[in-house]
């Protein structure tokens, strides 16, 4: 299990202190309350977890988006794995509270429906925060471009990917899964060591 | 208030709490493709087969769910859930269709982790990983591509690029460009419809 940060850290990985889980579960909130969609929340995680506190690392934030796109429910579960990798399983009960919290805001949305939320200035606000959040993501992409992509076949892997997303309706598992047999078959023929 | 608030429910056939808890569980958390693909399957099952609501509430909660910050797809099973039963109802929902699957994930992100001194299986998450990159990147553009239509593109441009650029150059925190995105769009042109 991954420790803390540095205060957390110093002497030993022991099991998360509660006030440490609900931090986490505030940092989270964070995320997931400022973003309109799944993965629209990872700019912030990003910045929150892997840059400010340095719990957790550009691979382990790749790994959380493959693990929920090759697995069945909603894309904004990759909280709960960031949750996990930062503190275990304490971790990804504050990731799925983090998860489901904003969640509960429709209800007084659905109450009050038509009252505001066909405004105009409403809409527009909304708006561009959602246009923001798309090019927050597209910047997101980066720093785990260069942690991910280190050889042509990863670049050569992640262009093609892009290509087929941007062309094609396949579903993303397929992808995940071509990539990764892909990959399997470089490393066993040597052809990463060899082009790396 | 909305005629579409859970006493509207009374119309259509009114479930039980056990009965949103199964259908939402069901199929709110194994559908693979993502929020739309359940909503799909959700539609099937709760407005085509049990009649537990009508298309006009099944499109508020869908739009609305959109509307409201954190996963879609969950807001909007709270959603129908408070129009089905009310708050009871919503919880319901809400849980039915987000426990499974996180636990799902704790499992599988439980094996990423044992697999880190595995070989063959890292080479196999390599490219994987490399997927990720390209489906992030793809993800913008799901973002950002409904509003992206005539009359409204340079401001997609602009603000998406203004998104980037404070990001990325000047290195402001992701969650001080959307609040200061919010305050824009306060005095930003109204898009056209």
């Amino acid at each position: 299990m991954s420790c803390w940060g540095p205060r957390w850290s110093a002497d030993s990985c022991r099991s998360p202190h509660h006030e440490y889980i609900a931090l986490l579960y505030l940092l989270l909130l964070k995320g997931t309350c400022t973003a309109f969609a799944g993965l629209a929340s990872l700019p912030v995680i990003h910045d929150t977890l892997v840059t400010q506190h340095g719990v957790l690392t550009e691979q382990q934030l790749n790994q959380a988006v493959v693990i929920t796109r090759s697995s069945p429910g909603p894309v904004g579960l990759y909280i709960v794995s960031v949750g996990y990798f930062v503190a275990g399983i304490p971790g990804a009960i504050a990731g799925w509270l983090a998860m489901v919290t904003p969640a509960v805001m429709i209800i007084p949305l659905v109450h009050f429906s038509g009252r505001h939320i066909n405004h105009l200035r409403v809409r527009s606000v909304l708006q561009v925060v959602v246009i923001a959040s798309a090019g927050l993501l597209l910047a997101a992409s980066i720093p785990l471009a260069r942690e991910a992509l280190t050889d042509p076949v990863t670049i050569a892997i992640a262009f093609v990917s892009l290509i087929i997303l941007l062309t094609t309706g396949l579903d993303t598992l397929w992808i995940i899964l071509a990539s990764a047999a892909i990959s399997l078959s470089a490393s066993s023929v040597g052809l990463i060591a060899r082009l790396g | 208030m909305t005629d579409l608030s859970h006493s509207a429910a009374t119309r259509t056939e009114r479930p039980s709490l056990t009965e949103i808890a199964d259908v939402f569980a069901r199929y709110g958390n194994f559908t693979l493709g993502g929020g739309s693909a359940t909503s799909a399957v959700i539609h099937g099952q709760i407005v085509t087969r049990r009649h537990w609501v009508n298309d006009q509430q099944f499109t508020l909660c869908f739009a609305l769910g959109r509307l409201t910050p954190g996963t879609n797809v969950l807001a909007f099973c709270t959603g129908i859930g408070w129009v089905l039963r009310g708050l009871p109802g919503a919880l319901v929902a809400l849980l039915a269709a987000s426990i499974p699957c996180t636990v799902i994930v704790i499992a599988v992100t439980a094996l990423f982790r044992e697999w880190q001194g595995n070989a063959i299986a890292q080479a196999a998450i390599h490219g994987a990983v490399a997927a990720a990159v390209a489906i992030t990147a793809k993800t913008s553009w799901t973002i950002a591509g409904p509003v992206y239509r005539s009359g409204a593109r340079l401001r997609v441009v602009l603000i998406g690029a203004a998104a980037f650029g404070l990001y990325v150059v000047l290195g402001v925190p992701a969650i001080y460009v959307l609040l200061g995105a919010a305050l824009v769009g306060g005095f930003l042109p109204v898009p056209p419809p």
